[in-house]
């Protein structure tokens, strides 16, 4: 980063925080930067990404997704809990529960294919949701912070893939040598 | 409290906020109702601002520069179209003829028509030959009397003439051949008269009588002018308000969606945006081109550049209406040609004389270049409507708001029909229905 960059960035932030100590939109930003997705981002760049999310506020048990539907969003938890579930045979099986910082529903960012498995509020929920196409707008406006957030979003996916491939190793070591 | 009455008091309060909502609705559909009724001379102002500011967006996107405020690039770049307008206008306005001028087109315009006329029928002393020159005689000969009776002067028009004849109000006198066509026409005035006894009485062009109301007109045109005005200065300011817009409008109204549709309502919003900005701009678009087509065609042609442009505009704009556009700027392009006087084409071979079927093939081939090439290439996959529901729209258009209703029918009946597609499409999609 350019020290010009880094003065305008520096003279920015002060004044935004001496205007807007305690504002929601601070709060938003507080809230992102402890956010993985969100970490190499700067405090201009985390400014700019607070402008493009939602707020939403869910009700105890109250459904954010349903499995099989269209993904378009990707949800961060700001305060409660969030039960991650997958429907067998009209039974649902509870993955696990998210807290406050954890993320969810990623894959929507990538495209639209439907969800995995549905996400349920536990008690009384708060999220902040990122459209995809709010995202991919912001490659047009912003490239730098969209090429960081992608940049994240494909690490997770990653380790995500490396964790799977790790699954299945161990399952077919165990199904070839057994106990 | 027990888990039974904190099931019964949140039933009530579901039932509570049922109606509330149900209400509030009700009461906002009927204020809406009300405030277009009371207010619809405002609607149109507000939607072509808001048009503006739509068809803009991209634009101002495209080009933000990122160390200036949003709002201050917003208001450059308005100063900066508003100033081509104004350039635009005041050219425009050098070109709207003064009194001379407008005596002079129109005696050159009714001189001309009938030339054009008699040269068609052939009945200059000569015998009218053929079958089709009697045809068009029958047809065609109560619509040049029409013709005939609007370009007419009035006797106070004739003494103004006159007047400019000799040099009048500091301006140079009127050339002769405009003299010659005035001397033309007051003989074919008098050969109608004495064709038609009854109508001798009546003097020629609206008579004095009926001159007071025009002026009377006049002053009322003013009025509604100043009216038109106050009105219309809310088109701008919609679209620079929008064009502040970064977003929160958007951010404001999904925040009003429940839950359970939020992203249904996010999708159905971005397609919507999608399809609807696709057609328009690309509408915009093919208007310009056949517009810049028309111009380049007319300006080989041999016309002035002015006019040329004026026309060329005219009829890209007017391109916007399906069917009935085309027709416009023919009709436009051919009554120019009709009046025509010493047109030099740039193509080499072409007769001036025959500048009216030049202009006739000139149109046809840019009407086939829209079709062919630029609707395809611009256009694409964008709403594709039957001719049926365009026809129907247009009529419906210009039946309630004229002009504007014919533009603006489409566009509306296009945010219609993707609004619905798209909704059902969604709520579907996202298992609702």
């Amino acid at each position: 980063m350019s020290v010009r960059k880094i003065i305008a960035e520096k003279v920015l932030w002060e004044t935004l925080k001496r205007w807007k100590k305690s504002s929601a939109e601070m709060d938003r930003i507080e809230f992102l930067k402890t956010v993985p997705f969100f970490n190499e981002l700067s405090n201009w760049q985390l400014k700019k990404v607070s402008e493009i999310v939602f707020e939403r506020v869910y009700e105890p048990d109250e459904l954010i997704f349903e499995q099989g539907q269209p993904g378009a969003a990707l949800f961060l938890i700001v305060d409660g809990q969030v039960s991650v579930e997958m429907f067998k045979n009209h039974n649902a099986t509870s993955l696990a529960v998210l807290e406050g910082g954890a993320f969810f529903g990623e894959m929507a960012l990538l495209d639209e294919s439907a969800r995995s498995a549905s996400a349920r509020s536990v008690g009384t929920t708060k999220t902040l949701a990122l459209y995809r196409n709010d995202l991919n707008r912001l490659i047009l406006s912003d490239s730098n912070t969209a090429c960081h957030i992608y940049r994240a979003l494909a690490r997770i996916v990653g380790d995500r893939l490396r964790s799977t491939n790790a699954l299945v190793q161990s399952d077919l070591k165990a199904e070839k040598i057994p106990a | 409290m027990t888990t039974s009455d904190f099931e019964k008091t949140e039933a009530e309060r579901k039932l509570r906020r049922r109606v509330f909502h149900t209400g509030f609705f009700l009461l906002a559909v009927v204020a809406l109702a009300f405030s277009f009724w009371k207010l619809k001379a405002l609607i149109l102002p507000v939607v072509v601002g808001a048009l503006l500011a739509y068809l803009f967006r991209p634009f101002k996107d495209r080009f933000r520069i990122k160390w200036l405020p949003h709002e201050l690039g917003v208001l450059l770049i308005f100063a900066g179209v508003g100033l081509m307008m104004f350039l635009a206008f005041y050219k425009g306005k050098q070109m709207i003829p003064d009194e001379k001028q407008k005596l002079e087109l129109k005696v050159r315009l009714k001189y001309k028509a009938n030339e054009k006329f008699n040269e068609f029928v052939g009945a200059k002393g000569q015998e009218k030959s053929g079958l089709v020159a009697q045809m068009v005689t029958h047809e065609f000969g109560p619509m040049m009397d029409q013709l005939n009776l609007l370009l007419s002067l009035s006797p106070e028009e004739k003494e103004l003439f006159l007047k400019y004849r000799k040099g009048h109000d500091g301006q140079a006198a009127i050339e002769d051949k405009f003299y010659d066509y005035f001397v033309a026409n007051q003989a074919i005035a008098n050969a109608e008269a004495a064709r038609k006894p009854a109508a001798a009485d009546k003097p020629e062009g609206p008579t004095v009588a009926n001159a007071e109301p025009v002026r009377e007109h006049g002053k009322s045109e003013k009025n509604g002018l100043i009216e038109i005005l106050s009105v219309w200065i809310l088109a701008p300011l919609i679209f620079i308000f929008l064009s502040f817009d970064n977003g929160q409008m958007r951010r404001y109204f999904i925040g009003l969606v429940p839950n359970r549709y939020f992203e249904l309502s996010l999708t159905v919003l971005d397609m919507l945006d999608d399809a609807i900005g696709k057609y328009l701009r690309g509408t915009l678009i093919e208007c310009a081109l056949v517009a810049l087509s028309l111009e380049v065609g007319l300006l080989l042609l041999g016309l002035p550049l002015s006019v040329a442009l004026l026309i060329g505009t005219i009829a890209g704009l007017a391109n916007a209406i399906p069917f009935l556009g085309p027709l416009i700027g023919l009709v436009i392009a051919l009554a120019y040609s009709l009046i025509a006087e010493s047109i030099t084409p740039v193509i080499p071979g072409l007769n001036p004389n025959d500048l009216a079927i030049y202009v006739v093939v000139l149109v046809a081939i840019v009407h086939f270049m829209d079709n062919l090439i630029f609707q395809p290439v611009v256009l694409g996959s964008a709403v594709n409507l039957h001719p049926l529901v365009v026809i129907v729209a247009i009529i419906a258009g210009s039946l309630t708001m004229g002009v504007w209703g014919m533009l603006l029918a489409i566009p509306t009946v296009v945010v219609l029909k993707t609004g619905v597609e798209t909704l059902f499409k969604e709520l579907k999609s996202y298992r609702i229905i």
